[in-house]
């Protein structure tokens, strides 16, 4: 631990105030069409042969010694400008791009922004914009980040529709899902088939997988981030689409021409609305929908000041004599404040809650019988973060994070023949704080190195019980042993981690790179869940005396290269990550409305490597990506498996994407993608017994995962027709026709045992496939 | 009581491209071990304990009987009770022989003696509610039942004590679960889980559970239901019973073996041997629908 302090300040003291005599030129890089601040554009200065990339706010600080320079700024599907700067002070530069009006027009003025995929310092991460993800072919032609993001190498999932997904053999509440960096703690609609962002309010999804950089913490395996637009800032405009799930409609535009603007954009589903008409009348009071509603409002205050404000709410609702409802609620408060042209800071505070509630209604002359359940997880937060730029070789942030936690596992209650009982579990409450300092430098022309750390701690609190459990054979319930009050805001248990973090970039030549990194996770929420697909009601629940925090160390290497003008960049990752303190669960495990559920839990190790192979064409009339991911998860528990090492339930030995588009005419373009996967495993019985004429299965290994269910694979293909408008008309639609699933496989998601309903005797293999057959869908997108 | 239904009906929607079908699959057959099936009652009919051997999976038949064992229960003054084989792998305790198994709080001992191998499992009798009414009450047909009767049973759990029950529902004598044989009906105190319903009636979907919704009952049939003590081993058994029995779909758990109450002589948990060893206590109530 020492020598990487060490490490850090020798490396900083060294290059860090080389360069004396310099201004630097700073501001922001926006949109000319909307306003909004373009994340990464490029700042280039040939003659130098340097640059920097604009944050994620679109502020870039660069630092040049006396003289005349030609500045570029670029970005990917924008024409690029340049600026001549006689440098003599320290100048403000705002520059607006425009965008280009179609792709083979990028490709002759603008290559330079593609060289990211070799030049930056980060590896391990996958970019997608909004455009791209409404390009994907998509289940009932709903177009959906989390979807799109399952093509990306080194992400896999359990099974069509189930939440979330896997990154790097890590579990689903191993990614950090970021809404305009507030955590969402349950990222779907309809238990998975469709995730909580709408991509009309999407701008922009980043997934980090490896070379996690000191600023990101909390979760082991990935980030997810997921930015919002900020709102048009010239003009109203809106975009809108009627589909078979969900309609939509945003609308965007200036409050204050150039200094203030909005975004407000909803979804509703409206199966519920079609099928009224053919629900009889024991049915017709029965609700079945989701809908989610995103704004946000940004506002310049001077061009030092700026604030964001933005919130998301979405629920699901379904309901028919009970109700079952769930849903996610944040609100992000951001102000950037640039203290001098080298100092950036963002303050975001936030709130995230997650929510569901069951219950039951008593019929008409039941009165007196009812039931309740409420369950939730509600955190609030504080996260300043700096940029210094020092000098052209030396970029430092530091900051830090707070984040509250108040988890209420069950507020319950039921009556029995008028008969009643409050069956609430205690709240549980927690801190978690990190401080974090990085230090991105350029040492020569070729390389590069990010190294920093990381410190978490976090801290369970009361009011609460602290429970004790004698230790018993792996994987047979743990007795109580002791219990202990504590009162409000009582340290019950803490701990803290020092989380290392390093990434190198070396330039090969002008087209290819070699990177290689090494980052230190740590964990403290932890998602309880014992199903294959994780269900709505599934628990966060903090770290505890009983529950360790969750460690993962990543090492990966990778070869990048860009062909062609970068019209391909391409890149190959090998990565080993090691896993601590994962949790599974005892055979017949407890889950819900169990104070003692601590007693039920097993912790173990985990482990995944893999090869990654990415290929992606950015520009011509065909655009589209190959990805194929060679890997293996694996976890050992003591009381499962007979303490072996067993695959998870998500592991999958290959992975393959293929995603295309091809824009034939400007009226008429094309997409489809293809997904090749190996079929997870599943725990299969050896042998069958009877007992009171019920045939249960048994396992006499005891093993676990120890059969593969068959491989899964499956084409989609969509068209769009854009009808020839008047360039004058505002209003533009288009039509998008898919087809989900095109040659109808029935991909298993699971293969499972049961008695035959006519002869209890016979036993049989039933394969379930979430989706059996072709999804044809077509859907209205408009504009105006 | 249509709540079980719809949320089916949801599921319908959710999954409206979902589908099973049956497959040929080869599975690894493992090891044969002996299988106790003994559910024993304080009634002063025949008590039955079933032993056979474990088979591969898609046996498809009656997994093989086991006769040459040895069956005994012990009672209160160390009371012996025998189980003679009938050459079917059933072995059988006439109670006019010594009496039924029927003193409510003793803790009565399974001895087993298979292949020079020794085992014992225990079981006390706990005390049974009674079942206070039946009430009978007729729905119109709706999207997923057929129009006929439907019956509810009242009975109170007893209050200062965690219990366990197994309740029995029959039309016209036959089990209402005979298609679906794991379809059980347990309780805990007078709820799924228990948590703060001791001492309560037992609660709705539990109490209305004793009809078979997709068949209610008709004029002149008899519905009757039986509620059995259990001990919390026996409850958590069948419990897991009905999970393993039918672990499908999306949200289904990690495949587990059923731990069983059988012990080796010394008093230890054993992996030979699987099954389970109950005695219960009865209270049964049946109505004829008028």
């Amino acid at each position: 631990m020492k020598s990487i302090v060490t490490f850090f300040l020798l490396t900083l003291s060294l290059g860090l105030f080389s360069q004396s005599n310099s201004y630097s030129i700073s501001g922001y890089v926006k949109s000319a069409d909307t306003g909004e601040e373009l994340i990464g554009a490029s700042v280039i200065v040939k003659s130098k042969n340097t640059g920097v990339s604009a944050n994620v706010y679109g502020f870039y600080s660069l630092s040049l010694p006396e003289g005349t320079y030609d500045v570029t700024y670029s970005f990917i599907g924008y024409k690029e400008v340049v600026k001549t700067i006689d440098l003599t002070k320290n100048v403000s530069i705002n520059v607006e791009l425009s965008e280009t009006v179609n792709e083979l027009e990028a490709v002759e003025v603008n290559a330079e922004g593609r060289e990211k995929n070799i030049k930056s310092v980060e590896m391990s991460v996958n970019k997608i914009d909004a455009k791209t993800i409404k390009k994907i072919p998509a289940l009932l032609g709903e177009a959906d980040v989390i979807k799109s993001v399952l093509l990306l190498p080194g992400v896999s999932t359990v099974g069509e529709g189930s939440t979330g997904f896997n990154v790097r053999g890590g579990g689903i509440d191993q990614n950090l899902v970021l809404l305009d960096e507030a955590p969402v703690y349950n990222s779907s609609h309809l238990f998975g088939f469709f995730s909580v962002f709408n991509p009309d309010a999407v701008k922009n999804v980043k997934l980090i997988k490896g070379g996690i950089a000191p600023q990101y913490g909390g979760r082991l395996s990935s980030i997810l981030d997921v930015r919002m637009k900020e709102g048009n800032k010239k003009e109203f405009t809106g975009t809108g689409g009627l589909g078979l799930i969900f309609s939509r409609l945003s609308i965007e535009g200036p409050i204050n021409k150039d200094k203030t603007s909005f975004l407000v954009a909803g979804r509703r589903s409206y199966a519920d609305v079609l099928a009224k008409p053919f629900l009889n009348d024991n049915l017709s009071g029965s609700s079945f929908y989701f809908y989610d509603l995103t704004a946000k409002v940004n506002h310049e205050i001077n061009s030092k000041n700026r604030i964001f404000l933005s919130g998301y709410f979405g629920r699901d609702v379904f309901g028919s004599g009970f109700v079952f409802n769930w849903g996610n609620a944040t609100a992000t408060a951001r102000w950037n404040h640039i203290f001098n042209d080298k100092l950036f800071m963002n303050l975001t505070g936030f709130y995230s809650d997650y929510d569901y509630a069951f219950g039951v209604e008593p019929d008409e002359g039941e009165e007196g019988d009812d039931f309740s359940w409420e369950s939730s997880i509600v955190s609030y937060s504080i996260k300043p973060d700096f940029s210094y730029y020092v000098n052209n070789n030396n970029t430092i942030k530091f900051g830090g994070q707070s984040i509250y936690y108040n988890f209420k596992p069950a507020v319950a209650s039921f009556a029995s023949d008028g008969l009643s009982n409050d069956i609430s579990l205690p709240d549980k409450y927690a801190l978690e704080n990190g401080l974090y300092i990085q230090n991105e430098q350029k040492i020569g022309s070729r390389l590069s190195i990010l190294y920093g750390l990381r410190w978490s701690h976090f801290m369970y609190l009361g009011e609460g019980t602290k429970f004790t459990y004698r230790d018993t054979v792996p994987g047979i319930r743990r007795p109580l042993e002791r219990k202990e009050d504590f009162n409000q805001f009582d340290k019950m248990a803490s701990y803290n981690n020092f989380e290392p973090r390093l990434s190198l970039k070396y330039d090969l030549d002008e087209v290819s790179s070699i990177k290689a990194s090494y980052n230190r996770m740590s964990q403290y929420l932890h998602l309880i869940s014992n199903t294959v697909a994780s269900t709505p009601v599934d628990l966060w629940l903090p770290t505890t005396n009983n529950i360790k925090p969750q460690l993962a160390d990543q090492i990966a290497v990778g070869y990048f290269r860009n062909f062609d003008k970068n019209a391909y960049e391409a890149s190959v990752e090998v990565y080993v990550k090691d896993f601590q303190n994962q949790i599974d669960y005892i055979d017949n495990a407890d889950i819900f409305f169990n104070e003692q559920l601590a007693g039920d839990l097993l912790s173990g190790d985990g482990r995944a490597y893999g090869a990654e192979f990415f290929v992606k064409k950015n520009s011509g009339k065909l655009t589209g990506w190959i990805s194929y991911t060679l890997a293996k998860s694996e976890r050992k528990v003591e009381g499962i498996n007979r303490g072996d090492w067993y695959p998870t339930r998500f592991d999958r030995l290959s992975n393959l994407s293929v995603v295309a588009a091809y824009e034939l005419t400007k009226k008429w373009s094309f997409s489809a993608n293809f997904v090749y996967s190996s079929g997870t495993p599943a725990t299969f019985p050896t042998n069958r017994y009877e007992i009171q004429g019920i045939v249960v299965p048994h396992n006499v290994d005891q093993s676990r995962n120890n059969f593969r269910i068959p491989d899964y694979h499956r084409l989609d293909i969509s068209a769009t027709l854009t009808p020839e408008s008047n360039i004058d008309r505002r209003w533009k639609g288009e039509w998008v026709f898919s087809v989900y699933n095109v040659y109808s496989r029935r991909n298993p998601f699971s293969i499972f045992f049961d008695q035959n309903q006519d002869n209890p005797v016979i036993t049989e293999a039933i394969r379930f496939s979430v989706i059996g057959s072709f999804v044809p869908a077509v859907s209205y997108n408009f504009s105006f | 009581m249509k709540i079980v239904r719809n949320i089916a009906l949801i599921f319908v929607f959710a999954f409206l491209y979902a589908c099973e079908d049956v497959i040929d699959l080869d599975l690894n057959t493992g090891e044969s071990q002996l299988v106790v099936d003994a559910f024993l009652t304080s009634d002063s009919t025949l008590q039955k304990i079933r032993l056979s051997k474990s088979a591969e999976y898609f046996l498809n038949a009656q997994t093989p009987a086991v006769n040459n064992a040895k069956v005994e229960v012990f009672g209160p003054n160390n009371q012996r009770y025998e189980f003679i084989s009938d050459g079917a792998g059933n072995f059988v305790y006439d109670p006019q022989v010594a009496g039924p198994l029927d003193s409510i709080g003793f803790t009565y001992q399974l001895e087993l003696t298979y292949e020079a191998n020794k085992y014992i499992a225990f079981s006390m009798l706990n005390p049974v509610p009674p079942i206070d009414t039946i009430l009978v009450a007729f729905e119109e047909a709706s999207t997923f039942t057929e129009e006929g009767y439907f019956t509810q049973f009242f009975a109170v759990d007893f209050a200062g004590r965690r219990d366990f029950y197994w309740i029995k529902a029959f039309k016209n004598g036959i089990p209402i679960n005979e298609e679906n044989p794991s379809s059980l009906i347990l309780s805990q105190d007078a709820s799924f889980s228990g948590d703060g319903a001791d001492g309560f009636p037992f609660i709705l979907p539990i109490r209305a559970a004793i009809t078979d919704e997709e068949n209610p009952f008709q004029v002149g049939d008899v519905s009757s239901v039986e509620l059995l003590s259990l001990n919390e081993a026996v409850f958590e058994y069948l419990d897991q019973v009905t999970i393993q029995a039918n672990n499908g779909g999306l949200f289904s758990t990690p495949p587990a073996n059923i731990r069983s109450n059988i012990l080796d002589v010394s008093g230890n948990l054993q992996e030979e041997v699987l099954g389970v060893f109950s005695l219960s206590a009865i209270s049964r109530d049946s109505i004829l629908i008028k």
